[in-house]
């Protein structure tokens, strides 16, 4: 997924989140070439050049990776304008876009072989090498374990507890919506290429996207650590809990469904943020 | 967000499926008013309450008449009955369609899949959960590729409510029962995509007010305020696994403000929870405005709080809580003990 040697560009770079996170992800070293914008007020934003499209980024500084900030609105548009140009790898940051637009840029994508992570996620980071993402990077600390997780805040809360414990290799924020461009299994096929065995999974109430993704990791043969820990144990039923795609609808959407399913398949349940701590120490 | 029958069945009527013809009341005048158009619809009708819960059937929510006395002495019972403690909007009154088959058809988007797909079943009706549970034989699933699948003389209305289904941004479209006999869909369950509403402005009359955070009442009195939907939920199960109870969920996302911090403690303080617990992590969130709004809060009331705070100027945040003499903790697990613990001592779990 992320080497470290990503040419980026940032999509929606002159908004108030894309500013600050810019700022941000350049001085953790993460090489941002250019941005895009509707908003042609400005030539730069912290020294990076902003263009109206995608295509001149791509012409001018070959960039091969995008990270979106782009309003719900017109966040499809930017996501089909980076794809129709070679873009091969995109972080969707943005909440709220309509899961028919997603729907149609994660179809285009698979199409022509790109990765999309996302939207309504925190993006990637691979401590030490490169941030494509908001996560606070202080809570990230380089190490052996991979982090998987479909919510953010619960994400950076869990790796100050994986960092201080024995680091992180790669953190993954899949995102809460009920479409994403990359699902457990994509993620888990990631880790193994990289090999990559030690895994935290972070998941929650809604569609069985962990239980599913692990039990296909498996199948294609990942034989490495895998911890999980759940949120919205005591979620009512029917009730949407935040994220679009976090409610319980039937039995395979709790918490408790998931975690007996996961350990007859060798996955060992974490109940607290401090027991996945006990539990990555001992491997 | 979940639409009302009428309105569901308004959308497909438009785009040429047949649909009992009907007359919506929301009062008594309504009816005395519309006399004629109900007339109309000849007798017996079926009095259908419009309420957004599942299950209405069961539930009594359904009436049928013989008169237009009956009609309108039916519907004064159907205004106030609550089903599952929700009152109708109103009622749609509908001709009677005489038919024997029930068929089942809904459109949803497969999360796992990423399709839109289609469910069907010749044996639809009211007992459709237990069809799906006993006689999985008896169902068909596919994407709108598999419409072949479908018995032939249903591909045409298939077809029409798939691109009903990607026209209006819906992201459920069940029509339980349809009957094959007069080719009609009898019901009409629809959800239509919030963060599609922008572009959907005839769905906008039926929005509620968006509010800045993201609420839902629970059973428990043990107030929960936290920054992402994740940590909201781990913090309630941690509160829950001490052995008290959550009294509420409440995230009021990432950068908040202090406008929508001190809106969100006046939400949960009207549940009359015995203390709140605040877990306040994140990257953006700025510690130091969050703590101001909580110093602000508590002044005016003498409720406990308790909170977790870390993110931008988290040591400012902290000084301003402590200076207050708020409970302040560095981590979610403390957090929760620490509020568990003082609702045990003060006996309230």
């Amino acid at each position: 997924m992320l080497t470290g040697n990503e040419r980026v560009m940032v999509q929606g770079i002159t908004g108030k989140y894309g500013r600050f996170h810019t700022e941000k992800m350049l001085n953790y070293g993460t090489k941002i070439l250019c941005g895009t914008s509707k908003n042609l007020s400005e030539k730069n934003v912290h020294g990076v050049p902003v263009f109206e499209s995608v295509k001149e980024c791509v012409e001018k500084y070959g960039v091969d990776t995008s990270i979106v900030f782009v309003p719900a609105p017109y966040a499809k548009e930017a996501v089909m304008e980076s794809l129709q140009n070679g873009i091969k790898k995109i972080v969707i940051i943005t909440e709220h876009i309509p899961v028919h637009d997603t729907l149609e840029f994660v179809n285009y994508a698979k199409q022509v072989g790109a990765t999309i992570v996302g939207p309504n996620c925190p993006g990637v980071i691979v401590p030490g090498k490169i941030k494509l993402g908001i996560m606070p990077e202080k809570y990230f600390k380089q190490g052996s374990v991979a982090i998987i997780s479909r919510s953010g805040t619960l994400m950076y809360e869990i790796a100050s507890f994986v960092s201080r414990a024995k680091g992180i290799s790669v953190a993954i924020g899949l995102g809460g919506d009920p479409i994403i461009g990359t699902n457990m299994h994509e993620a888990f096929k990631f880790l193994m290429g990289r090999g990559i065995n030690e895994v935290v999974v972070i998941g929650e109430i809604g569609p069985a996207f962990e239980v599913d993704g692990i039990r296909r990791a498996i199948d294609d043969g990942f034989n490495g650590k895998i911890t999980a820990f759940f949120a919205g144990r005591y979620a009512p039923k029917g009730k949407r809990m935040g994220h679009a795609g976090a409610i319980v609808e039937g039995e395979t959407g709790t918490v408790q469904y998931k975690e007996m399913v996961l350990e007859k398949i060798g996955v060992i349940i974490s109940k607290t943020p401090s027991q996945i701590a006990e539990v990555i120490e001992k491997w | 967000m979940k639409l009302h029958e009428f309105v569901g069945k308004k959308l497909l009527s438009e785009r040429g499926i047949s649909v009992p013809k009907s007359v919506l009341v929301r009062s008594s005048e309504d009816i005395l008013k519309l006399k004629s158009d109900i007339e109309k619809l000849g007798f017996p009708q079926v009095l259908k309450s419009q309420v957004l819960v599942g299950g209405r059937m069961k539930k009594g929510g359904i009436a049928f008449s013989e008169s237009f006395e009956e009609t309108l002495s039916l519907s004064e019972y159907l205004f106030k009955k609550p089903i599952s403690g929700e009152l109708p909007f109103g009622i749609l009154i509908e001709e009677m369609i005489e038919h024997e088959k029930e068929w089942y058809f809904s459109i949803s988007i497969n999360p796992i899949e990423r399709e839109i797909m289609f469910i069907f079943s010749e044996m639809g009706g009211i007992d459709i959960e237990k069809v799906a549970k006993e006689s999985p034989e008896k169902i068909i699933k596919g994407t709108e590729r598999d419409i072949n699948k479908l018995p032939s003389t249903f591909s045409d209305v298939a077809e029409k409510l798939f691109k009903i289904f990607k026209k209006y941004d819906l992201t459920l479209l069940e029509i339980n029962p349809f009957t094959p006999d007069k080719m009609t869909a009898l019901d009409a369950v629809v959800h239509i995509d919030d963060n599609a509403l922008f572009r959907q402005k005839w769905a906008q009359e039926f929005a509620e007010k968006k509010k800045p955070y993201h609420f839902v009442k629970l059973d428990g009195n043990i107030g929960v305020i936290g920054c992402g939907a994740g940590i909201v939920m781990a913090t309630m199960d941690l509160i829950k696994s001490l052995g008290c109870k959550p009294a509420d969920f409440l995230d009021i996302g990432g950068g908040a403000s202090k406008e929508v911090t001190i809106s969100a403690l006046e939400e949960v303080k009207k549940l009359s929870p015995v203390a709140i617990a605040l877990n306040i992590f994140g990257g953006i969130t700025k510690g130091d405005e969050v703590a101001k709004a909580i110093v602000e809060f508590h002044k005016n009331n003498d409720l406990p709080l308790f909170v977790r705070i870390t993110g931008t100027n988290e040591d400012e945040a902290r000084r301003i809580l402590e200076e207050h003499s708020i409970n302040v903790y560095e981590d979610m697990e403390r957090l929760c003990k620490e509020v568990v613990n003082y609702a045990k001592e003060v006996k309230a779990c």
